[in-house]
C-alpha cells in the first residue's frame, strides 16, 4: 500500500487532470495556444530583416579584408551602398541614414589573420534602430565565428537598449532567425501556459470555497502543491513536444544534442515556471488578480529578458540582474547550446542548477505563505 | 454521562473590532446530536471553522477528540467530517470522481477506499448513478452525498454547517433520519441549522445572538425555562383588535400572531384547561376557538430574541 502522503498527492493530481479534461477551454488555451504562439512568431514576425544599408570602410585593402566584406554580402542582409577610405567619412552617411551599418577593416587586418594573435574588425551600428541592430549584431558575430575572428561592434546613436560587442557562439550557418527563434519561443510557450494555467488553479478553490474543505481534510499545502504541479507538468511536456516538433520539421531548428537533454532542461524550467504561477495564485487567492500577475510577470520578463531577442548583456544592470534571476534566460541558453551546438549535460549544468533554485525557492516561499494564512 | 469529545472555554474570535463570537462556552457528549442554532451572522460558522482548525481563535481554547484546536490542528483535522457551509463537492466532477478524491485526501487507499466509496454511495442512495456529474444533482441529493463524503474516513465527530439550507422538506426529512442513524451509532454530530423545527431533533441546542450563546439546554428544558406556563392557540373573528386588549389581561404573559390565530402565552390560573375559553367567551367572544398547542423552538426563539423574527429560513 502507498503511503498516506503519497495518496494524498495522488488524489489530488487525479482530480485536478479532471478538472482540466473537463474545461475544454482550458485545454484549448494550453494545446492549441503553443501552436498558435510559435507559428505566429515564426512565420509572420520574421526576424529575416532584409537590404540594410551598409557602408565599407576597407583600409587594409586585402584578400582578406575583401573576403571579410564579402561574408557580409553574400546574403541579402546587407546592402553595401557606399565605400569610404576613413571611418570619420562614414558618419554623415548614419546621420542622414543612408547607412545604418558601417564595417570597418583596418590597415594590418590580413597581417594578423595570417600571424596573429588575433584579427580585429570593427562593426559600427546605428543604435536608434533596434531591430536592424540586434539583426546586424547576430550576423557580424555569425560571420565573425564562422571566420574565427573576434568582432568589435561599436555602436553609434542612443540605443536602447544599448548594445555592446560581444563575441557570442550562434552556430547557425544559414544565418536565419528561425534557428534562434524556435529556441526562444519554447520559453515564451511555456512561460505563457505554465503560469497562466497554475495561477489560476489554487485562487480557483479559494474563489469557490473548495479549499476551505481541503484545508478541513488531512492534505497538507505542500501536498496540494505538488499534486497540482502533476497534471500541469505532463501538460507542459506535451507542449515541449509539439514546440520540439513543430520547431525540427516546420522551420528546421538543429537537433544538434540529446532529445533527452532538451526535455531534460525544459521540464526543470516547467517547474519553475508552474511553480511560480502556484505562488501568484497562493498569494492572491483570486483568479482575475493572479491571471494578471502571471501575463505581466511572463510575458515580458520572457520576451525582454531571456535573451530571446535582446542580447541580456547590453542591458541595464537592474535588468541584468532581474534576467540573472528569471529562469527564461537559462532556458534560452541551455537550449541553444543543446540544440544548436550539441552540448552536454556538464555544459547546461549551471542553467539547470539555477532553473532548479528558482523553482525550490518559490516552492518554500509559497508552501510558507500558504500556511500562514489559514482561511 | 457521556464521555466529551468537544469542549469549548470562552472561545472568542474577533475580526478588526468586530466580534463574530464571544466568550462561547459548552460540552459536547461522545454520540450527542448538538444543534447550533442562530440568525444571519450569529457566529455559527465562524465558530465551526474554529473547531475545525480552519481558524484560529483570538482567544479562549477548546479541543477536539482530544486535541487543542489552537496547537495541534492537524490532530483534530484527523478525527472530524466537515460538511462547509458554502461548498461541499465539486460540480465538474462526477458522484464517483469527489468521493474517490475525498476518500484519497483523507489517506485512504486500496480495498478500504473502494469499501468506503462504496458505503457513501449507498448513503446517498447513488449506487446506480455514480458516473452522473454532481452539478446534474438536485440539492438534497447532493447535501447527502456531501455528508456521505463528509464521513469516508468513518470520524467520531461531524460539523455539519447547515446542510440542510436550500433542500425541500421530503429531503431534509430523509437528511435528519441518516443523522439520527449516525449518532445513534456513537458518532457526534454538530449542526447548524436555520430551520428551528429541525433542531427538535437535536439532543441539546445551543443559540447564538450576535456571537453570544444565550441559551443553551434540551429542547424541552429550553421551552420550559424560556416559554413557561402553557401556550394556546386562539381563533377569533377580530384577531387583530383582540391582540392589544389581551395583552393586558393578568395572566397573560405574551400575544403573537401566529397565521390567522394568535398565540397566547398564560401563566397561573389561565393555565388550566379550558379557562382561557370560558374567560374569551364571558367577555363575549362567542365565536373564540381555543385549543392548547406544544411550544416550539420558535417559542423560544421569540422569547429570546424579542419580537422582530431573524431566522431567515425559519418554517
Ligand atoms: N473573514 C471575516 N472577516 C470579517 N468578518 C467576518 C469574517 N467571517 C465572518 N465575519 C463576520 O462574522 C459574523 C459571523 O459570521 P458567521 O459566518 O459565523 O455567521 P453565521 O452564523 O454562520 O451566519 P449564516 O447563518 O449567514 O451562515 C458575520 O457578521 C460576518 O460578517
Ligand atoms: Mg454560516
Amino acid at each position: 500500500m502507498m503511503p498516506r502522503p503519497l495518496v494524498r498527492i495522488a488524489a489530488m493530481a487525479n482530480k485536478e487532470m479532471r478538472h482540466i479534461l473537463r474545461d475544454p477551454q482550458m485545454l484549448a488555451f494550453a494545446l492549441v495556444m503553443p501552436v498558435g504562439l510559435l507559428l505566429l512568431f515564426g512565420v509572420a514576425v520574421s526576424f529575416d530583416i532584409e537590404h540594410i544599408p551598409m557602408v565599407v570602410v576597407d583600409q587594409d585593402h586585402s584578400q582578406s579584408s575583401r573576403k571579410l566584406a564579402d561574408s557580409f554580402t553574400v546574403s541579402n542582409t546587407f546592402n553595401v551602398v557606399a565605400h569610404r577610405g576613413d571611418p570619420d567619412d562614414a558618419e554623415p552617411l548614419f546621420r542622414s541614414g543612408a547607412a545604418r551599418v558601417a564595417l570597418v577593416i583596418p590597415r594590418g587586418y590580413e597581417a594578423s589573420v595570417l600571424h596573429g594573435p588575433e584579427a580585429v574588425a570593427q562593426l559600427l551600428i546605428d543604435g536608434a534602430d533596434n531591430t536592424s541592430a540586434s539583426v546586424a549584431l547576430g550576423y557580424a558575430n555569425a560571420v565573425a565565428l564562422s571566420s574565427s575572428q573576434r568582432a568589435f561592434v561599436e555602436l553609434l546613436g542612443d540605443a536602447t537598449p544599448p548594445l555592446e560587442a560581444r563575441p557570442r557562439t550562434f552556430f547557425n550557418p544559414e544565418l536565419r532567425s528561425a534557428v534562434f527563434l524556435v529556441p526562444g519561443l519554447m520559453v515564451m510557450v511555456l512561460v505563457m501556459v505554465a503560469v497562466m494555467l497554475t495561477a489560476l488553479t489554487v485562487a480557483r478553490e479559494y474563489e469557490r470555497g473548495s479549499m476551505e474543505q481541503l484545508f478541513a481534510t488531512p492534505v497538507g499545502r505542500l501536498e496540494i502543491i505538488l499534486g497540482k504541479l502533476g497534471p500541469y507538468f505532463a501538460i507542459g511536456q506535451v507542449q515541449v513536444l509539439m514546440v520540439l516538433t513543430l520547431g525540427v520539421w516546420v522551420f528546421d531548428v538543429p537537433m544538434r544534442g540529446s532529445v533527452a537533454l532538451v526535455f531534460l532542461v525544459a521540464s526543470v524550467f516547467l517547474f519553475a515556471m508552474l511553480m511560480q504561477g502556484l505562488f501568484i495564485s497562493v498569494v492572491t487567492r483570486n483568479q482575475m488578480l493572479a491571471g494578471q500577475i502571471a501575463a505581466v510577470s511572463t510575458f515580458l520578463p520572457a520576451l525582454l529578458l531571456s535573451g530571446f531577442i535582446f542580447p541580456v548583456e547590453s542591458m541595464p544592470w537592474v535588468l541584468q540582474v532581474i534576467a540573472r534571476i528569471l529562469p527564461a534566460r537559462y532556458l534560452v541558453r541551455a537550449l541553444r547550446a543543446v540544440m544548436l551546438r550539441g552540448a552536454d549535460f556538464e555544459t547546461v549544468l549551471p542553467d539547470i542548477g539555477a532553473m532548479f533554485l528558482f523553482f525550490v525557492f518559490l516552492l518554500v516561499v509559497a508552501t510558507k505563505r500558504f500556511k500562514r494564512t489559514v482561511a | 454521562m457521556m464521555p466529551t469529545v468537544v469542549e469549548v472555554q470562552e472561545l472568542t474570535k474577533r475580526y478588526g473590532s468586530f466580534t463574530a463570537v464571544d466568550r462561547v462556552s459548552f460540552e459536547v457528549g461522545r454520540g450527542e446530536i448538538f444543534g447550533y442554532l442562530g440568525a444571519n451572522g450569529a457566529g455559527k460558522s465562524t465558530t465551526i471553522k474554529m473547531l475545525c482548525g480552519l481558524a484560529a481563535p483570538t482567544s479562549g481554547r477548546a479541543s477536539v477528540a482530544g486535541a487543542d484546536i489552537a496547537r495541534e490542528p492537524e490532530r483534530v483535522k484527523r478525527s472530524i467530517g466537515y460538511m462547509s457551509q458554502r461548498f461541499s463537492l465539486y460540480l465538474d466532477l462526477t458522484v464517483e470522481e469527489n468521493l474517490r478524491f475525498f476518500a484519497g485526501a483523507y489517506g485512504l487507499g486500496g480495498a478500504r477506499r473502494d469499501r468506503r466509496v462504496q458505503a457513501a454511495l449507498e448513503l446517498a442512495g447513488l449506487t446506480d448513478r455514480r458516473g452522473t456529474l454532481t452539478s446534474a444533482l438536485p440539492g438534497g441529493v447532493r447535501q447527502r452525498l456531501a455528508l456521505g463524503s463528509a464521513l469516508l474516513h468513518e470520524p467520531p465527530i461531524v460539523f455539519l454547517d447547515e446542510p440542510t439550507a436550500g433542500v425541500d422538506p421530503e429531503a431534509r426529512r430523509g437528511f435528519w433520519r441518516v443523522i439520527r442513524d449516525l449518532a445513534s451509532q456513537g458518532t457526534t454530530v454538530f449542526v447548524t441549522t436555520h430551520h428551528l423545527d429541525e433542531a427538535e431533533h437535536c439532543g441539546r441546542v445551543g443559540l447564538m445572538v450576535d456571537g453570544k450563546l444565550v441559551a443553551l439546554d434540551t429542547p424541552g428544558g429550553l421551552k420550559a425555562t424560556h416559554v413557561p406556563g402553557a401556550l394556546y392557540a386562539v381563533e377569533l373573528a377580530d384577531s387583530r383588535k383582540m391582540r392589544h386588549e389581551l395583552a393586558n389581561w393578568p395572566g397573560v404573559v405574551e400575544v403573537e400572531p401566529f397565521g390567522p390565530r394568535l398565540h397566547v402565552r398564560v401563566q397561573g390560573e389561565l393555565e388550566d384547561d379550558g379557562r382561557l375559553e370560558h374567560e374569551l367567551k364571558h367577555h363575549g367572544h362567542n365565536d373564540a376557538v381555543v385549543s392548547r398547542v406544544e411550544p416550539t423552538l420558535e417559542d423560544v426563539f421569540l422569547a429570546l430574541v424579542g419580537t422582530g423574527r431573524q431566522s431567515k429560513g425559519a418554517a
